[in-house]
């Protein structure tokens, strides 16, 4: 990996807060570290530590104070709404603890709102087998599993081929076997198809299969660590 | 990397969802496309048959000869004056125009009273449009109007009487200057159903005992350019008509211009009037189905943020959302565009055709394929959806994708609940759903308001005119008034009756002039100490004007008004002593010497006789009008043969459209709680508590706008009247008794109750499972 390519994602003098007066909260207080391109970086940290903040702030739908986002040298703040919306566009597929699926659309049209936003989508049918899906193409939402259900969400927010996989609790709807097969898919995805995997959890198990780990805690980083030996998805345990 | 296999881009897949809400949603946009459809439907067939049918009458002026107006005098004018009339100032042709007023009598139909306007032979001017049958060959052969005879229930080959002359009818027309059956052109209102108008040959036009009328038909040498140029023309040929029939010892008995001749006009103003009152209540219900079209999609996106938060967080765009959101209105708008448009050149074409039919008498029309219609019916309505829900939808859609993922749509600042008053648990419950959903109740309260209007007028019309039929007789000041030609017979001697309670009393036709109308006003001379008119002596330039007047123009006891001969430039100024409380007329009351001294005439002249006993024993020769109170009922006749019998179903109409809008809306507020209402019953409400919860603030709501929305009903209709009847002569208040009150609350209340029932019936199908369901 090229030092540019180490430094895929960069993030420096981060600060963001809530409220203003007495009831002013600085939740993120100064964040500086790198992801690199293609890796799996878990942000790790008790509820209130400000990840969930920061994988927004990442994504482009919420805003820093202070501070600066680079990613591929694209810089954040200089990007007004619509160059936003264009970059989240292009760059970044979102998964979210909720599936947030669209529930009169069948499985391959959901996954096919993703692809929609892309000139040059992931095979459908290639990608619905790798999810295990392909059986169920043509179910709603309804007719699924929470574990299948999140599956969906993982494929429209993979089929466009993301640079950056954005995933916030994507494990915390789901029972532990069914949150396995999620890390592993995650984990088979991020091989084979390259992506960074930016995952923010509040579970320590996950940090032992991803490349790096930033653990937060009251807006700070308390542990921005590289992961030499890390497992498989289906070897973690919790 | 693995081998990575890349596709095609596919469709926007949101718009596959389009077609899969309206199918999941069928009902909402079932009904809103129902009464989409009948609206433009009805809008559509009305611009297509008005179009059709004023092209026909226009297209019948220069066909069918037309006058440019007609004048009638005392006397027969000599070929002499008739050049000199033609060659004045203003150069015309004029045609001798001459008929007969007199009885209708149906050997047939014993009940039956009717007047009868016969024509003789008309070849030169204002021709017809035979609609059945043929035009009389000898003299006992007579054409009479076809809108009448259909009132009249005469056809071709039955028989009619008129002076004394018994004529078979051999043909049914429309008179180019007889659209409408204006007996007069001060009548209020025209009179399809006691008068008629008749062609029948010159040998049979002598049969007829009755004066001749000596009216003369006039066209223009030169034709004026626009309505402006008629206008000056008309003056100006009517002062040189004056000036020449003065000189010839003739005096001007009427004096019609074809723009002010409501026969000729009236048809015509009404149908393009009612176009554009059609046009107006189409845009108004596409608002109001807009709004809620709006609504409902407001709480889609409640419902659907964290969808639209992922997609928006996925690189959706705004535009990208609002053209799905948007797609849904726009489709129905277009379907319920084109099967109404198919309907209104079809269905609803014959429809509103038939309605006119059912009121003038309109020459044969061709559909004519109007590009108006479909502009109207289908540019605008789509115009008006688009704007209205891209202003709502747009304002929701800024919002930041995170605030949809949050679920944090509301605009206000305000992050606290209202405090409430210490209420007992349930009505704190319901005031809580009451303010959720304050947006909608503001949609119910305003499309409750469009249905009261629309009843105010289907239930306030018959109760009006039932008011004047009922009470127009008593409003009469005496039951029979006949009003002489002349007040000597030919040995010098006073014609005078013998009737019970017979008074004498003068009466003269001025002018109240405005910009807007010229209304013809009666002025009465009474007797002193009249058992008719009962007023207290005036003098000078002081009068009693009727309440109608009073009513019409807001005149009050002491202010003045000014008054005109009608074809002069002399004005009378009075003013008023008092209110007379008589409303079957626009009139002006003085006592009879005041009235000859005003109007310069002879000490103890007078015009005729009135009565509460039927006057019977003045030769009709003597006889120059008689006003019963037959004659005043006549007006609210016509009106209620011409609208009343539509107002019924109309009133059906608007209870559909209630209920309709009501469905809508309602529907709106459970979907909206459909989550809380399921945790409800986790809970262990059962459905009569859980309807309580949630059907009772809207009940309330239903309840309290119906009040005040028939408080803006009756006054918007009350202006609306106000106008229509500034453009009429005479008067009628608009009359809404408590009991039409009532009638109008409970049409839209028996609606609520209706879908009351089915919203009760949905909160019961609402799972339980719901509440546990993609809880975040």
């Amino acid at each position: 990996m090229s030092s540019e390519e180490r430094k895929f994602l960069s993030v420096s003098g981060l600060k963001k807060s809530f409220g203003s007066g007495e009831t002013r909260q600085e939740v993120l207080k100064g964040l500086d570290f790198t992801v690199g391109k293609g890796e799996f970086c878990v942000l790790l940290g008790p509820s209130g530590s400000g990840k969930s903040t920061l994988l927004n702030i990442l994504g482009g739908i919420d805003s820093a104070d202070e501070g600066e986002i680079s990613i591929n040298g694209d810089k954040l703040a200089e990007m007004d709404e619509k160059s936003l919306t264009r970059y989240r566009r292009k760059h970044l597929g979102y998964v979210f603890q909720m599936y947030n699926l669209i529930p009169n659309l069948n499985v391959k049209e959901n996954i096919e709102t993703g692809a929609y936003l892309s000139d040059k989508p992931l095979d459908i049918d290639e990608l619905l087998k790798i999810l295990g899906l392909y059986e169920h193409r043509h179910k709603l939402p309804n007719q699924l599993s929470g574990g299948q259900q999140q599956r969906v969400s993982i494929g429209r927010a993979i089929v466009k081929n993301p640079d950056i996989l954005l995933c916030d609790e994507p494990t915390g709807a789901l029972d532990y076997n069914t949150s396995k097969e999620i890390l592993q898919l995650i984990e088979e995805v991020n091989q084979k198809y390259g992506n960074t995997i930016i995952m923010v959890t509040h579970n320590e198990a996950i940090k032992q299969m991803a490349d790096h780990v930033i653990k937060l805690r009251d807006g700070r980083i308390r542990h921005d660590t590289v992961n030499t030996e890390k497992l498989t998805a289906a070897e973690i345990e919790w | 990397m693995n081998n990575i296999s890349f596709g095609k881009r596919p469709k926007n897949p949101l718009l596959k969802r389009v077609w899969k809400d309206m199918l999941r949603d069928w009902k909402r946009y079932l009904m809103i496309c129902l009464m989409l459809i009948v609206t433009i439907g009805f809008v559509s067939g009305m611009y297509v048959a008005n179009n059709s049918m004023l092209h026909s009458i226009d297209e019948s002026v220069k066909l069918m000869k037309r006058e440019d107006g007609h004048f009638r005098l005392s006397d027969m004018a000599d070929a002499e004056t008739i050049r000199a009339i033609e060659e004045g100032d203003i150069p015309v042709t004029v045609y001798e125009h001459f008929y007969k007023d007199t009885d209708e009598i149906i050997p047939d139909d014993e009940d039956y009273t009717g007047r009868v306007r016969i024509y003789g032979e008309r070849r030169d001017i204002d021709l017809y449009d035979i609609l059945k049958g043929r035009a009389p060959e000898n003299g006992n052969e007579i054409m009479i109007d076809r809108m009448h005879a259909d009132n009249a229930g005469l056809s071709v080959g039955d028989i009619i009487k008129a002076g004394n002359a018994e004529f078979e009818i051999v043909g049914l027309a429309s008179f180019v200057d007889y659209t409408t059956l204006y007996e007069s052109n001060t009548d209020t209102m025209f009179d399809a159903l006691t008068f008629d108008v008749a062609m029948t040959t010159d040998e049979g036009f002598e049969r007829i005992r009755a004066n001749t009328r000596a009216n003369y038909a006039f066209t223009y040498n030169d034709e004026p350019d626009g309505e402006y140029e008629e206008k000056e023309l008309s003056d100006k040929f009517l002062m040189s008509l004056a000036e020449i029939s003065a000189g010839k010892g003739l005096e001007i008995k009427d004096y019609v211009p074809a723009y002010a001749n409501l026969s000729m006009t009236f048809a015509r103003d009404d149908i393009g009037k009612d176009k554009i009152i059609g046009g107006v209540l189409l845009y108004i219900l596409t608002a109001v189905l807009a709004f809620i079209f709006a609504v409902t999609i407001s709480t889609t996106l409640e419902q659907e943020a964290s969808v639209i938060g992922t997609l928006r967080a996925s690189g959706y765009t705004r535009g990208e959302l609002l053209k799905y959101y948007m797609s849904a209105p726009l489709m129905i708008v277009l379907i319920a565009s084109v099967i109404g448009n198919i309907l209104g050149y079809t269905v609803f074409r014959d429809m509103v055709a038939a309605m006119y039919y059912n009121s003038y008498s309109l020459p044969e029309y061709e559909t004519l394929w109007t590009p108006e219609a479909f502009i109207r019916t289908t540019l605008v309505p789509l115009i008006l959806m688009l704007v209205i829900n891209i202003v709502i939808i747009t304002r929701t859609l800024k919002l930041s994708p995170l605030r949809f993922l949050r679920h944090d749509l509301k605009r206000s600042k305000r992050k606290k609940a209202v405090r409430l008053p210490k209420w007992k648990f349930f009505s704190r419950f319901r005031m809580r759903v009451f303010l959720q959903n304050i947006p909608n109740y503001i949609m119910l309260f305003v499309g409750i308001t469009f249905v009261m209007l629309l009843i105010t007028f289907a239930v306030g019309m018959p109760e009006t005119l039932s008011y004047y039929q009922d009470s127009m007789g008593d409003m009469m000041f005496a039951e029979d008034q006949v009003i002489l030609s002349r007040t000597v017979d030919e040995n010098g001697d006073i014609i005078a009756t013998g009737a019970d309670g017979a008074e004498r009393f003068s009466i003269e036709s001025l002018e109240r002039r405005s910009k807007v109308y010229d209304e013809e006003v009666s002025v009465y001379g009474i007797e002193k100490g009249s058992a008719y008119v009962k007023l207290d002596e005036t003098e000078g330039n002081s009068v009693y004007i009727s309440q109608a007047y009073a009513d019409k123009y807001k005149v009050k006891k002491g202010g003045t008004i000014t008054l005109s001969e009608k074809f002069e430039d002399r004005e009378y100024k009075l003013k008023v002593y008092g209110i007379y409380d008589y409303s079957a007329g626009i009139a002006v009351f003085m006592g009879n010497e005041q009235f000859n001294s005003i109007f310069g005439r002879e000490p103890g002249s007078f015009s005729g006789y009135m009565s509460d006993n039927m006057i019977t024993d003045i030769p009709e020769e003597y006889i120059a009008k008689e006003i019963t109170s037959q004659d005043m009922i006549k007006v609210a006749d016509q009106l209620d043969h011409s609208m009343g019998s539509y107002m019924l179903y109309f009133q059906y109409v608007c209870f559909i459209v209630a209920a309709i809008i009501l469905y809508l809306l309602t529907k709106i507020i459970i979907e909206k709680n459909e989550r809380s209402i399921s945790m409800a019953k986790i809970l262990g409400y059962d459905n009569i508590e859980i309807s309580s919860l949630y059907l009772f603030p809207t009940a309330v709501v239903v309840f309290f706008s119906e009040f005040a929305a028939i408080f803006l009903g009756y006054k918007l209709m009350d202006v609306f009247w106000r106008m229509m009847m500034m453009e009429m002569s005479g008067w009628f208040a608009f009359k809404l008794p408590v009991s039409g009150l009532v009638k109008e609350f409970l049409l839209v209340f028996a609606a609520y109750l209706i879908i009351t029932v089915l919203d009760f019936i949905r909160i019961r199908r609402v799972p339980k499972v719901l509440a546990l369901k993609n809880m975040e």
